[in-house]
Order: structure tokens, then sequence, then C-alpha cells
């Protein structure tokens, strides 16, 4: 995770690559909720239902 | 949703603590975390792609959600020594185990469907069938094993929207927020 932050700070220098981190591991945390989680609802693909 | 408030929840009070001891809000070095992206593309593909969602079949999908399930397993096992890692393990393994148990996706009951979207076209929520495009299957609740710890319970009407989770999603979710909310408080060295 640091050599990405440290990567991504090179190109952005101005952002903190404290801040980089912490989006990386925000990221991380988002996909793995995503992928380790299963609610159902909302109207995604019901044939019927909008949204 | 659930999941996704717990993240703000858990990024707002961790924040708010940082502020409050005037420290720092730290950061975490995970690690392999090509582990969680080789996890979540099958699940992107199998169900949130059109297009290509379409043209997987139900076993194939099946097989995606158990490697990709086992990837964020062992994503959660190498860094199990971070804050709210075992949490997050116990709700992926809860909901892991019951899909595993009922044939391969997450059990729904015809009843918990017809609460969260009450103007579905009735053909298209018979039980057996996979719901829309989601990780659930429509099974009832006589059928399923572990009912329990199925997508049994349906969140408050909001917006018009309704979701159903189980256990193993508010265990991921108080997971997320207690990682989080740990990174406001005294410094670690992981």
């Amino acid at each position: 995770m640091k050599q990405i932050a440290t990567q991504l700070s090179l190109l952005a220098p101005r952002i903190n690559a404290r801040t980089i981190q912490l989006i990386v591991l925000i990221v991380t945390l988002s996909l793995l909720a995503l992928g380790a989680g299963a609610p159902a609802g909302g109207g995604s693909g019901v044939p019927g239902v909008g949204g | 949703m659930l999941l996704l408030l717990a993240l703000v929840a858990g990024l707002l009070a961790g924040l708010t603590r940082a502020w409050i001891r005037k420290r720092q809000y730290q950061t975490r070095t995970l690690k392999y975390l090509w582990l969680v992206t080789v996890g979540v593309l099958p699940q992107v593909a199998a169900f949130f792609i059109p297009g290509i969602r379409d043209l997987i079949p139900i076993t194939l999908v099946k097989i995606f959600l158990f490697l990709s399930l086992m990837a964020l397993l062992a994503f959660i096992l190498v860094n199990l020594r971070q804050a709210g890692m075992w949490i997050i393990g116990t709700g992926l393994a809860s909901n892991f185990w019951v899909i595993l148990v009922n044939g391969g996706l997450m059990p729904i009951s015809p009843e918990t469907v017809q609460r969260i979207y009450p103007q579905a076209a009735q053909e298209f929520i018979l039980p057996g069938m996979r719901l829309g495009w989601s990780k659930d299957i429509i099974v009832p609740e006589v059928n399923t094993r572990f009912i329990w710890l199925t997508d049994k319970f349906i969140t408050p009407k909001l917006w018009d929207l309704q979701y159903a989770f189980s256990v193993g999603d508010v265990i991921i979710a108080i997971g997320i927020f207690w990682l989080l909310w740990s990174l406001g408080g005294p410094a670690q060295h992981t």
C-alpha cells in the first residue's frame, strides 16, 4: 500500500502521501464491503422494479 | 447501502475522535491489496456489468462467488491483526457459510422479496429464481438452512427503497466502523 501511495504522490505532488494512503484504505474497504456483504434491494435488476 | 453507511459513519466518527483528542487521523498499511481487487472482479462481472452479467450462467455465477469470497477471506486472514478485521472476517464467514450450505447463493424468502419489492411482477419472484442480478436466490424459509444467517432482515423504508440484509452484513458493517473509528485513536505500529 505504501508503494501505491508513494507512486500516486509522485504523480500528484501536492497531495500528501498519507492522504493517498488513507484514500487507498477507504477504497479497499469499500471494495471489501461490496464483495463481502450481500444486502439485496434498491430496485437493482428485478424486472418490474425501477431504480 | 448498510455497508456504505458504516463506512461513512466510521470515517466521520474516527475523524471526530481524532479532532477531539487533537491527534492525527492515522492510516493502516494493509497487505496483499490485490486479493481484494481479484476477489471483487468476478462479482463485478457477475452482478454489476450489464451485457456481461447476462451472459454468465448461474452455475458460473456460483463458482465466481465462491472464488471471490475465498479471495476476500484470504485477504482478511493475512490482515487479521488490524483492528476490526476479525469482526469483518466473522461477518464474511457467516455470509460465506450460509451461501455454501444453501447451494452457492444467498437465500432470500419470497415473503422478504415481496416486502422489499411490493411492485415486482410475480412471475419474476418465484422460488428457485435468482433475485434480479443480485447474489440472492429465492428460497422458501422451510427449505432454507440456517435461516437466521440469510437475507432475512429489512431496513426501514427510506426514500422508497428497502434492503434485505443478513446478520453477516451487520457484523461486517460493525467491523468496518470499528476499523475506521480506531484510526482516530492512539497511534499503533502494525
